[in-house]
């Protein structure tokens, strides 16, 4: 039925969408930036026992403008904070974000003056993995939901980006009513 | 910027001190040794308080007489302090006492006599804190002059560089000053999602503030000035060095820290002793036994409590396999960076380490943040399968350390990357106050297992391995020796693991049996004032310094019996071996840096605390 009768063997059809959102989740190469402890738990996600190339994800790669994922492995700090906004700008899009362990997702046992509390105050991120540090396999499993996400991506997401953003309804009564006027000219 | 109502005192009110007049909170010293008893005869009124304090020697002098006692301390044939070790200070401004605000606290060494002195300087209170910079007798006392004044606000007069090291240069304030909050923010504990309390959660708010570079001194523009980390892949971690290049030499290198400050020392001062453990983990977090060990000791020396044999056993074995892993991570990523070819030894040896992270995990669950020693001995008894384990992997052990050494010692790309590159002399390692490996390197016949022995290391035979060339080759040497070495205290522990309990009956330290709650109301009661309030410690001061994987580990406490330390200092061995990068790579190549930072062996953890 339809167009794989008439092809020959070895041809399949798909989605443009569905080929690149595969290609990309198979090969999400992280950013090689570690911060504390959760960095030694991501070597040790890379190393043989764990082996993150299982997932496409062995090529850890040392320049922003290569790299699709940045995996903030550790407490960030009110110094470092600047740099890693300034490395998650420079990566080029499509780029996801893992904060791995508690003190990225959200401070961890570091309330005070030098942490910033969540790296997502900073950047956006896609997964949370928790834990203190999260074990290899936690890492391997946040991976797997970031590849979930990125299957259903849609190009549409992209060609936004650089759009406008949406205009802002005022939320109190005098301005809304304002906008109701007829606009004369 | 110190922003405390003024504290007019009279110096000269301090004399008093010595045996009247004193409340109990003020940690001072009693009787006298020798080498006391030296600097109170050549220095007189300015010494004010001199002796003996748990078991340490403890001298109180004036801020005037300082530099002539450090240099007397250090040429006197009597005494020979030639090494300082630590600089911290104390604010002493919540203190119910009335006497200086801030006091600076040096940790003096003699390697000669094996003999250690603390010196502590009472500043003036008038006008902003101010202490003698005592950069010109110690070189080891710049990087942590230049701590103190970041963090607590103390000034040194004569300092050659005195700029901030840890927090950003527009930081406001010193954090830890007493009057500086912790900081943080509140913790939301509500259930419902229109609550004001999740406002911020997950916005954005910062953008990269981008400010021009500001040029470290001493560097000439003429130059060609290069900017590695904090985020670079060699760095072992996030260290940045702004490295000054005539061609491919290496001018000059400024090491700037404090990319992973984490406020280690403020939140010490906000927790419990009991809860300080488990952040002592993440300092140095490829030695998580090691800092957890010399944390304990140091608490369970002011409690005056005597740890049970078998769970001295057990901190050894534990902190020994600790060493190993450190070591094996430290080789992996030295190898890596040094040589191309390296990615198949980081293979082996996170193989190897896994099996050191199961035995780990074995003990007490965690594999790298292990929590595992607590004030009073162990938190658990090691799993009856855990000996067969431990004796499949010391066999193992014995033949991989060979096995990388057949890969690395006389093959001749490591040869020509590592011998004679970053050398240091006997007398620079010990003037610039190093440690660990970088001393053994470099000649000085030193081990504070074997020189101060702890937790039972005396009961051990074990060789310090020593080489004098003091280049990266002779450290890598020391390491790769020093990991046979702890093979075979491991083993000597193993074969004389002694039956008993793991840890202090004491309940006022530690918790009762599980078993014990359901039936014993005393047992319950126990249970829950050491959760909720913890123990107290008397009032006193200490310093305590374990030999870790990376160096002296020492940790300095100031308790005014509350269960909260008043002040407690980390001096972390990578943050002052740190110090010699410069002095390593001047006149070297740029490709030299890296070999550099991996023969120090550094943990950012550890350097920013």
């Amino acid at each position: 039925m339809g167009l794989e009768e008439k092809l020959p063997e070895g041809i399949i059809t798909t989605q443009l969408e569905t080929l690149v959102n595969w290609s990309r989740e198979n090969s999400t190469w992280p950013l090689l930036f570690g911060l504390a402890c959760c960095a030694i738990e991501m070597i040790a996600t890379g190393s043989a026992r764990h082996d993150i190339s299982r997932y496409g994800s062995e090529l850890f790669r040392a320049s922003p403008r290569q790299a699709d994922l940045m995996i903030v492995s550790g407490r960030v700090s009110n110094k470092m904070a600047p740099v890693i906004k300034r490395l998650y700008d420079q990566m080029s899009e499509p780029k996801w974000v893992i904060a791995m362990g508690i003190c990225a997702s959200a401070g961890g046992p570091f309330n005070n003056y030098a942490i910033i509390q969540g790296v997502d105050k900073i950047i956006p991120v896609d997964v949370y993995v928790p834990g203190c540090p999260p074990r290899p396999e936690a890492l391997l499993y946040a991976l797997d939901k970031l590849r979930e996400k990125q299957a259903k991506d849609s190009f549409r997401t992209y060609a936004n980006l650089n759009a406008p953003p949406a205009p802002t309804v005022p939320d109190d009564i005098e301005s809304l009513a304002a906008l109701r006027q007829p606009q004369l000219a | 910027m110190l922003n405390v109502s003024p504290r007019v005192r009279e110096y000269e009110t301090l004399p008093g001190l010595k045996p009247l007049g004193i409340p109990a909170v003020a940690p001072l010293p009693t009787g006298e040794s020798e080498d006391t008893n030296r600097l109170v005869e050549r220095f007189g009124d300015a010494i004010l308080a001199a002796g003996l304090h748990h078991g340490q020697q403890v001298v109180y002098v004036k801020p005037e007489q300082l530099i002539a006692l450090a240099e007397f301390a250090k040429s006197d044939p009597a005494l020979r302090y030639e090494a300082i070790v630590d600089v911290s200070a104390v604010d002493r401004s919540e203190l119910p006492i009335s006497d200086a605000r801030f006091h600076t606290v040096y940790q003096l060494r003699s390697y000669a006599r094996k003999q250690h002195l603390m010196v502590v300087c009472p500043l003036d209170d008038r006008g902003e804190p101010e202490a003698p910079s005592l950069a010109s007798v110690y070189q080891g006392a710049i990087w942590p002059e230049r701590e103190v004044w970041d963090l607590m606000g103390v000034r040194f007069a004569g300092h050659p560089d005195h700029r901030r090291i840890l927090m950003p240069e527009h930081w406001p304030n010193h954090p830890l000053q007493k009057q500086v909050p912790v900081g943080g923010e509140e913790v939301p504990f509500t259930l419902t999602w229109s609550d004001p309390e999740f406002e911020s959660f997950g916005k954005q708010i910062m953008a990269a503030e981008s400010k021009p570079p500001v040029l470290p001194p001493g560097m000439n523009i003429e130059n060609m000035i290069i900017n590695m980390g904090p985020h670079h892949p060699s760095t072992h971690g996030v260290l940045r060095l702004v490295v000054e290049l005539d061609g491919e030499t290496v001018v000059n290198v400024d090491p700037d820290l404090g990319y992973l400050h984490s406020g280690f020392e403020k939140t010490g001062e906000n927790k419990r002793y009991k809860d300080f453990v488990y952040y002592t983990d993440r300092m140095d977090y490829l030695s998580a036994m090691s800092n957890n060990l010399g944390y304990c000791i140091a608490v369970e020396k002011l409690l005056g409590v005597e740890i049970p044999q078998r769970a001295q056993v057990l901190r050894v074995i534990m902190a020994e396999l600790q060493r190993l892993a450190s070591h094996l991570f430290w080789l992996s990523t030295h190898v890596l960076d040094v040589s191309g070819t390296g990615m198949s030894l980081l293979m082996y040896a996170t193989r190897e380490r896994e099996r050191i992270l199961d035995l780990f995990e074995m003990a007490c669950g965690a594999r790298l943040t292990v929590g595992y020693m607590r004030v009073g001995g162990v938190s658990r008894d090691i799993p009856p399968a855990f000996a067969g384990h431990l004796e499949d992997f010391l066999k193992a052990m014995a033949i991989r350390i060979d096995e990388y050494e057949a890969m690395l010692t006389s093959g001749p790309l490591w040869e020509e990357r590592l011998q004679g590159i970053g050398v240091l002399t006997r007398d620079e390692v010990i003037n610039m106050g190093l440690t660990g490996p970088m001393l053994r390197g470099s000649g000085v016949d030193w081990d504070l297992r074997r020189d101060a022995p702890y937790s039972g290391y005396e009961n051990y035979d074990f060789k310090v391995p020593v080489f004098t060339e003091g280049d990266c080759y002779a450290r890598y040497l020391v390491r790769m020796e020093e990991m046979r070495q702890s093979l075979r205290i491991i083993r000597q522990a193993m074969d004389n693991l002694p039956d008993g309990p793991f840890r202090v009956e004491d309940r006022k330290i530690t918790p009762p049996p599980r078993a014990e709650l359901d039936i014993s109301m005393e047992a319950l009661i126990h249970h829950f004032k050491l959760m909720t309030e913890g123990f107290h410690v008397p009032p006193g001061m200490l310093y305590h310094g374990i030999e870790s994987s990376k160096g002296e580990l020492g940790f300095f406490i100031y308790s005014d019996g509350s269960a909260r330390p008043y002040r407690l200092h980390v001096r972390g061995p990578s943050f002052n071996n740190l110090y010699a990068i410069s002095k390593m790579s001047k006149g070297a190549m740029l490709s030299d840096i890296v070999t550099n930072i991996g023969s120090i062996d550094i943990v950012l953890g550890e350097v920013d605390r």
